[in-house]
C-alpha cells in the first residue's frame, strides 16, 4: 500500500504547489457553473417548472453537476500517454508497483481535493444568489447516492485509462481523447438533464443504451429520488456491468498493448 | 507584404504539421463539429418546452450561439500561437524571437495558424446561413452592420490574446489566462439578458465579451442603440490600446532568466 499513499501524497503536493494556476482553473469552473445557473433560472422563471423539472430540482441538479464534474472527471490518466511516446513508461515496468492503480492513487487524491473546492463553490454560489440546494427526505438515499457516485468515478477512471492507451499503437492519442471527452461531457449529462435533450426515440437510444449517463445524469437522478425502487436496484446493475465490460478491454489492451509498446524515447 | 508572405508561409508550416497528424487532426475536427452539433441539439431541445428564452425567439437565439463560435473559431484560427507562448517564457526562447527583424507580437499570435478552425468555418457559416433564413427578412444594411460588430469582437479578441502574453511575462503560469477567457466565452452563447445587472457589467466592460459576441447579433437584429453601438466600438478601442500597453511594460520587464 505504501506506494499508493506515496503517490496520493505527492499527486497532492503537486496540486497545490502550482497556485495561481489552481486558482484560475477553480475560475473556469465557476464560470461554467454561473452561466448553467442563469440559463436554468432564466428557462424556470415564468413557471417555476420546465421539462418536468421544478426550478430547485434544476437548480439542484446544476450545483450537483458542478460536484460531480470535479469528482469523476479526472485529468491524470492523460500522462499516461505521453509517458508511453516519451518512453519514461517503461520505468513502471521495472518497479514493483501496479500501474493501474498507481494513477488510481494520482486519480484519486485529485478528485478528493477538486471536489472538496467544488463542494465550497456551490456552497458560495447558493449563498451569493440566494438560491437552493435540495436534500434528499430520506437518509437513505445518501448511502445509494454514494455508491452510484463510487461506481461512476470507477467508471470513468476504466474508460479515460483506456483511452491512454491508444497511446501504444498511435502517436496520435490527444485527438481521439478530444473528441472522447466532449462525447462523454454531453452524454454523460454534465450540462443539463439528458432527459430534456432526449426528445425522440433516436436521442434516448443515444444517450440511455451507452454507458456514460451513469457517471453524471444516473447519481443525481437518485440524488433527486427520480429513480423509482426497482429501477434504483437495475441502475447500480447497468453501472456495474458497464464497469465490468470496460475493465475486461482495459485488460485486452493492456496485454497487447505491451507487446506493441517498444519503447521508443527513453 | 512582408507580414503576409510570413503568415503565408506559417500557415504553410501549420499545414503541413496537420497534415502529418490525420488521426489526430480528424479527430480535433469531428470533436469540435459534435461539440457544437450537441449544443445545437441543447439549444432545439429547449424550444420544445418554452417559446421564448429571455425574449428572444429559438431562431434569434441561435444566432447568439452561431456567432459566438464565429468569434471563438476565428480568434481561435488567427491567434493560436499564444499556447505556445508559455513554453518559449519557459525556455528562454522568447530572446530568439526578439531579435527577429519582425515584430515579436504578431509572431507570438500568428506562428499557429489552426487550420482545423478555418475548415470548421464551412459549416459555421452553413449554419449562420440556415439561421438568418428563419429569421424575419433584415435589410442588406444589418448584414453590413453584423460583419462591422464581428470585426469590433476581433478587435478585442486580440486585445485578450495581447493581455494573456504579457500576463505571461509576468507569471508563467498565467497560461490559465486564456483558458479563463476561453471558459468565460461560454457566456456569449447564451444571450446576455439572462445573465443580472452586475454579470452584464462585467462583461460589457471589464471582459468584454458581450461586446465581443452580443453586439453583433443585436446590430443585426436592429435592437443595439446607436449609444451602445458607439459604445462597443470604444470599449473595444479602450481594451485594445490598454492591452498594447500592457505588452511594452511586460516586454521591458523580461528579464531572459531562463536562457
Amino acid at each position: 500500500m505504501r506506494p499508493y499513499i506515496s503517490a496520493f501524497r505527492m499527486s497532492l503536493s503537486e496540486q497545490v504547489t502550482y497556485r495561481f494556476g489552481f486558482f484560475f482553473a477553480r475560475l473556469r469552473g465557476l464560470f461554467v457553473l454561473v452561466t448553467l445557473f442563469f440559463v436554468w433560472s432564466a428557462v424556470s422563471m415564468k413557471t417555476g417548472f420546465f421539462a418536468g423539472y421544478s426550478r430547485e430540482e434544476l437548480m439542484t441538479y446544476v450545483f450537483g453537476a458542478h460536484i460531480l464534474r470535479s469528482l469523476v472527471f479526472g485529468s491524470q490518466s492523460r500522462r499516461i500517454a505521453s509517458e508511453i511516446h516519451d518512453g519514461t513508461f517503461s520505468l513502471f515496468l521495472v518497479r514493483p508497483v501496479n500501474h493501474f492503480l498507481f494513477y488510481y492513487a494520482r486519480e484519486l487524491s485529485e478528485r478528493l481535493l477538486l471536489g472538496f473546492f467544488a463542494v465550497l463553490e456551490v456552497g458560495i454560489i447558493v449563498v451569493f444568489f440566494d438560491s437552493t440546494f435540495l436534500f434528499p427526505s430520506h437518509l437513505s438515499v445518501f448511502f445509494f447516492v454514494f455508491l452510484s457516485v463510487f461506481l461512476s468515478h470507477m467508471l470513468y477512471y476504466c474508460m479515460s485509462y483506456g483511452m491512454s492507451m491508444l497511446a501504444f499503437w498511435s502517436r496520435e492519442a490527444m485527438g481521439p481523447r478530444f473528441l472522447f471527452e466532449w462525447i462523454l461531457e454531453f452524454l454523460s449529462g454534465a450540462f443539463f438533464p439528458v432527459s430534456i435533450v432526449a426528445t425522440n426515440v433516436a436521442l434516448v437510444f443515444l444517450f440511455f443504451a451507452l454507458p456514460f449517463i451513469y457517471l453524471v445524469f444516473m447519481p443525481l437522478t437518485i440524488y433527486l429520488e427520480r429513480v423509482p425502487g426497482n429501477q434504483l436496484f437495475l441502475s447500480f446493475v447497468w453501472q456495474g456491468m458497464w464497469i465490468a465490460i470496460v475493465a475486461g478491454l482495459l485488460r485486452a489492451l493492456w496485454r497487447r498493448g505491451l507487446r506493441a509498446y517498444t519503447g521508443e524515447g527513453i | 507584404m512582408k507580414y503576409v508572405r510570413v503568415w503565408v508561409q506559417l500557415v504553410h508550416c501549420a499545414f503541413s504539421s496537420y497534415a502529418s497528424n490525420r488521426i489526430d487532426a480528424g479527430s480535433y475536427f469531428l470533436g469540435k463539429l459534435i461539440r457544437f452539433g450537441f449544443f445545437w441539439l441543447f439549444f432545439i431541445s429547449l424550444f420544445h418546452y418554452t417559446d421564448s428564452f429571455a425574449g428572444y425567439t429559438k431562431w434569434e437565439t441561435l444566432l447568439f450561439f452561431v456567432t459566438f463560435n464565429l468569434v471563438d473559431v476565428l480568434g481561435q484560427a488567427l491567434f493560436r500561437g499564444i499556447y505556445l507562448f508559455r513554453n518559449d517564457i519557459r525556455k528562454g526562447n522568447f530572446d530568439c524571437i526578439l531579435v527577429k527583424p519582425l515584430n515579436s507580437l504578431f509572431y507570438i499570435l500568428s506562428r499557429l495558424t489552426d487550420i482545423l478552425d478555418i475548415l470548421f468555418l464551412a459549416p459555421l457559416g452553413v449554419a449562420l446561413w440556415y439561421v438568418v433564413i428563419h429569421l424575419p427578412p433584415l435589410p442588406a444594411a444589418s448584414f453590413f452592420l453584423y460583419a462591422l460588430f464581428l470585426f469590433v469582437g476581433l478587435v478585442i479578441v486580440l486585445g485578450i490574446h495581447i493581455l494573456s502574453a504579457a500576463l505571461t511575462i509576468w507569471s508563467m503560469e498565467s497560461e490559465g489566462m486564456i483558458w479563463f477567457y476561453r471558459d468565460a466565452t461560454a457566456i456569449g452563447r447564451f444571450p446576455p439578458e439572462i445573465f443580472s445587472k452586475p454579470i452584464q457589467f462585467v462583461f460589457t466592460f471589464c471582459l468584454p465579451i458581450i461586446v465581443m459576441v452580443a453586439f453583433p447579433v443585436k446590430m443585426m437584429l436592429g435592437a443595439l442603440p446607436l449609444f451602445w453601438a458607439m459604445m462597443g466600438c470604444i470599449i473595444a478601442l479602450v481594451f485594445l490600446i490598454g492591452a498594447l500597453v500592457s505588452w511594452r511594460v511586460s516586454v521591458r520587464r523580461y528579464s531572459s532568466a531562463s536562457s
